[in-house]
Parts: C-alpha cells; sequence; structure tokens
C-alpha cells in the first residue's frame, strides 16, 4: 500500500505540491525530494495544497523547517492551503501558523503571492 | 470487575513502515478508550513520534530490533508505553523548541518530542532492565451525561 503520493503542477511560477496520505519518518524522503526538485529548478514560491494530506508528524514538519530559510532568503515562501482539521491542529500545537502563512483554499494561497506584500517573510 | 479496563502490548520491528500500523492501532484504542476522533489522531500523532524517536535514537536506525507498545485503559486516563531495548536516550539532552531560530538554524530535531509533550497531560522517561520506556498519559475527556 502507498502511504504517501505528491503530485506536483506549476502555475504562474509557482510550484503547488499535492501530498495525498500521511507524512511521516518513512514517507519524508517523498515529500522533501519534491521540495528540492521545485529549489533546483530555482523555484521558490510553493503552494502546499493538503486537501489528501491526512497525517503529517514531526518529520514532515522538519521538511519545511529545513528549506524555509533558503526559500525566504531567494524572495519566496511556502504557503499551505486546504489542510484538515488534523493537520491543522498540529500546525497549530506546534506555533507554525505563526511561522507559515496557512490559506483557507489553493486559490487563496496562489493569490496571495500576487498580492503588492513581497514573499520571503513569515506571517505577521 | 476490576478497576483495570482494556490492555494491549504489541511488538513491531523496529522499521519506519511499521508506523502507519502503530497509528492505526494507537488511534482505535484511543477510540475505544473514549476520546473522540480529533483526540485519537493527536493520540496517533504522539506515538508515532515516540515510535519514531526509538529508531532513531535508541536503535539508531537498526531495523533488526523490536518495539513494544503497551496501551492501559486505566479508567480515567489512557496510559501508553513505548519500550526499547536499545542504547540510552536522555531526554534532557533534546532542547527547548524555538521555530524561528529552528528555521534560521535549519534544525529540525527536537519537533517530535515537543508535540508529545503539547499532545499528552505527561511524558515520562526511565530506564527498565536494559532498556528505554517512554510513558505518555492523556487524561479523558469528562463524560457529559445524557439528559432528558
Amino acid at each position: 500500500m502507498t502511504e504517501l503520493s505528491v503530485d506536483s503542477r506549476e502555475l504562474e511560477g509557482i510550484v503547488l505540491l499535492y501530498p495525498r496520505g500521511f507524512i511521516n519518518a518513512h514517507t519524508v524522503r517523498l515529500f522533501e525530494g519534491e521540495i528540492q526538485k521545485a529549489l533546483d529548478q530555482g523555484r521558490y514560491r510553493i503552494v502546499v495544497s493538503g486537501s489528501g494530506l491526512k497525517y503529517i508528524a514531526s518529520a514532515g514538519l522538519g521538511a519545511l523547517m529545513g528549506v524555509i530559510e533558503e526559500i525566504r532568503t531567494n524572495g519566496g515562501d511556502i504557503r499551505l492551503a486546504e489542510l484538515n482539521e488534523t493537520v491543522h491542529n498540529i500546525f497549530d500545537i506546534l506555533g507554525f501558523n505563526h511561522l507559515y502563512r496557512i490559506f483557507p483554499s489553493e486559490v487563496e494561497a496562489i493569490l496571495s503571492f500576487r498580492e503588492g506584500g513581497e514573499a520571503g517573510s513569515p506571517p505577521a | 470487575m476490576s478497576a483495570r479496563r482494556a490492555a494491549l502490548v504489541l511488538r513491531v520491528p523496529s522499521r519506519t513502515e511499521f508506523l502507519a500500523a502503530i497509528r492505526d492501532v494507537t488511534r482505535r484504542m484511543a477510540e475505544t478508550a473514549g476520546f473522540d476522533a480529533a483526540q485519537a489522531d493527536q493520540l496517533a500523532l504522539a506515538v508515532d513520534e515516540a515510535s519514531t524517536n526509538v529508531i532513531e535514537h535508541a536503535y539508531r536506525g537498526a531495523a533488526d530490533r523490536r518495539i513494544e507498545l503497551r496501551f492501559h485503559d486505566r479508567g480515567g486516563e489512557l496510559r501508553v508505553e513505548v519500550a526499547d531495548d536499545g542504547q540510552a536516550v536522555d531526554p534532557r539532552e533534546i532542547p527547548e523548541v524555538d521555530l524561528r531560530r529552528y528555521a534560521s538554524e535549519r534544525r529540525t530535531g527536537g519537533l517530535g518530542m515537543h508535540l508529545m509533550g503539547r499532545i499528552m497531560d505527561s511524558v515520562t522517561f526511565r530506564r527498565d532492565g536494559g532498556g528505554n520506556v517512554c510513558c505518555m498519559v492523556k487524561r479523558k475527556p469528562e463524560r457529559r451525561e445524557a439528559s432528558g
């Protein structure tokens, strides 16, 4: 059984990642690999669209933490959207909602990159 | 009937592909004990993290060892012990998590322990018979009596 799949597509220079399943110590390399692919291509604007993400453990959160400084230094950001209640709670528990911008919908996350406010910083 | 309620012992190989089974059993045990689905998901996460710590730290990635999980429904609380026979792990060596500093220093360690502490009412460690035991306790929610 596949515990995680990560589809990706690009829209207006923004890389959209669609993790489906569970991100934990067993599956995190796949998730990290998809983020790294974007960075290797010089894509620093990333939306993780989480409607298919059932669960994320600290390994997955660590994957986000491990790249965020590099991404913001390059004027980009990782933004999250459509997280289910379980995943949202995990972000809240750890205080990740202060470090990452989280949007109810994928469209809002995409549009946020068009706003006048430049990427590259955590939420106010 | 004795005060002791459901108890379950699960032994799994020290391999990350078994984290899914650990998560499923924990969630089911938590729901059986009276936690709602959201709380059961959080308990499953805490036990996933404790098991991952065993694999990564006590066993340093060795895949031929065993993790023993002991679930005890103690009436007012659910206690979960995650036991190994690996090298001693001193939780005091794990630093407090400062997310912004973590991001700037590209650090990722310690998040799991931090999550466990935030989810459970207590998390304690002890050495036992040449191994480590992580004991996590979560009090059950107040049960509301049906009205009418």
